[in-house]
């Protein structure tokens, strides 16, 4: 299961990983992260009104790349970094499936750097979250 | 507070860029299993470097971390960011707040990107530091028009040293006009939707058009050399033979080139307008749109399929799909 840099190829996918976050689990999100804005939580915030229901965290959907990522690459290596666009919205209760795969492997003054396109994808196949990030093997 | 002028507000954002929000923020906790194992149940996580002593122990990082991407949480103020009124006043609160006072009440995250030197461990004490790099122009969005803003925070740890950076941009924007209340009985709930611009219609192409409203995207065939040509035209370029005919296209193409239109928004239309130029199978080019496809997910060389369809009640347009492979 575990890969190795050896093992890693460019065009390599990653391992799905599946969320589908409840009101609860939110609420639980943002005690957990300190990110209380009420647009995650409070169906009476004006905006939560306007778009008729709270919306997830861009933090947990940022979070869950970060997981996808860290379930991929084991105890091998680290994040370097992290980057995502929050390009559409995700609600609770809808299925949030992260996914990724591996664009550039490269020695770089004798770092093992491994680079990756990864996304969140909702219900209707659209990439809401749409990201990369950069790990170092050891 | 009066509205300023757009001059007058943007004159006021640029004394935004390049400054600290404020003095130094030191996180309220050291880096602590408890908080870390709360995040993890939140997010599901199960990873056991960041709970279990002994896996963690074997891993890479020697010992518990906290997860690379928890880094925010150890400096978000909580609860507090469910009430403005008791949000400690900063450079950016008072950016915020300006933008609402202006009408632009809307805000939504648009970027985020973290680069970690080096995974936080338990008893690390952050402290941050952060400044607002950008205030854009006025850009119309999906949402509305608005102003991005770009900041940057850099932590360090309790030595001082810089473990990690975020940039982060977020748009601040007035919230586009909604259909107001629900519609009463036995009326329609929208005005009627303006219809888009009618093509010329003419004696070279007056015929292109009628195989359009027929079911049809035909292509112009020179009779003299059997050259295809798109747009119609009374001459070959080739041949110069003023004779043609007519073949139908089979529907298939590739996206050649493509724009994604934004802004003006012509009414009539629905945006984004994803305004393609599509190369056929049989090898000539038309100007088209592409349906149903995240403008994110156009990529030059796509497999495209022609479907005509109506868009009114009086027009017909060729228009194209993705392909999807499973």
């Amino acid at each position: 299961m575990a890969i190795t840099w050896e093992s890693v190829n460019e065009g390599d996918s990653l391992p799905e990983l599946h969320k589908k976050p409840s009101l609860t689990q939110l609420v639980k999100y943002a005690a957990g992260s300190g990110d209380f804005n009420p647009l995650h939580h409070d169906y009476d915030f004006p905006q939560s009104k306007q778009l008729k229901s709270i919306i997830v965290h861009g933090r947990f959907k940022y979070a869950s790349l970060g997981e996808l990522v860290s379930n991929w690459l084991g105890h091998k290596g680290r994040i370097r970094k992290i980057s995502c666009q929050y390009r559409g919205m995700d609600f609770p209760g809808q299925d949030i499936v992260c996914g990724g795969k591996v664009l550039r492997k490269s020695e770089e003054s004798g770092e093992k750097i491994v680079e990756l396109e990864l996304w969140t994808q909702n219900a209707e196949g659209k990439k809401t979250t749409p990201g990369k990030a950069v790990v170092v093997f050891e | 507070m009066n509205s300023l002028t757009k001059e007058e507000l943007e004159q006021r954002l640029a004394t935004f860029v390049g400054v600290d929000i404020g003095d130094e923020d030191l996180a309220r906790d050291p880096v602590n299993e408890t908080m870390i194992r709360h995040w993890c149940e939140a997010m599901g996580d199960n990873n056991p470097v960041y709970t279990d002593a002994e896996a963690a122990a074997a891993s890479v990082h020697g010992g518990i971390v906290s997860p690379p991407s928890m880094l925010q949480a150890w400096m978000l103020p909580g609860i507090e960011m469910a009430d403005p009124a008791r949000m400690r006043p900063t450079r950016q609160t008072e950016l915020h707040k300006l933008l609402s006072d202006n009408g632009y009440t809307g805000v939504v995250a648009t970027n985020c990107e973290q680069s970690y030197h080096r995974y936080l461990k338990p008893g690390d004490r952050l402290r941050s530091t952060t400044r607002i790099e950008a205030v854009s122009g006025e850009k119309a969005t999906a949402l509305g028009i608005g102003y991005f803003i770009n900041t940057r925070e850099t932590f360090r740890d309790q030595d001082g040293e810089e473990v990690a950076w975020q940039t982060f941009r977020v748009l601040k924007f007035k919230p586009a006009e909604r259909p107001a209340a629900a519609p009463s009985e036995g009326q329609s709930s929208a005005p009627a939707k303006p219809k888009r611009l009618r093509p010329p219609k003419g004696h070279d192409n007056g015929w292109w058009w009628e195989g359009i409203d027929a079911g049809k995207l035909l292509i112009q065939k020179c009779s003299g050399c059997g050259e295809l040509r798109h747009p119609p035209q009374p001459m070959c370029a080739y041949c110069r033979s003023i004779k043609w005919e007519s073949i139908e296209s089979g529907g298939k193409g590739l996206l050649y080139s493509y724009t994604v239109m934004q802004y003006p928004k012509f009414p009539g239309y629905d945006y984004p307008l994803i305004c393609a130029l599509v190369e056929l199978s049989e090898g000539t080019r038309l100007v088209s749109n592409v349906l149903d496809c995240d403008p994110g997910d156009l990529q030059i060389g796509m497999e495209l399929q022609l479907s005509i369809e109506a868009v009114d009640d009086e027009l017909m347009l060729p228009v194209f799909r993705p392909v999807k492979r499973k």
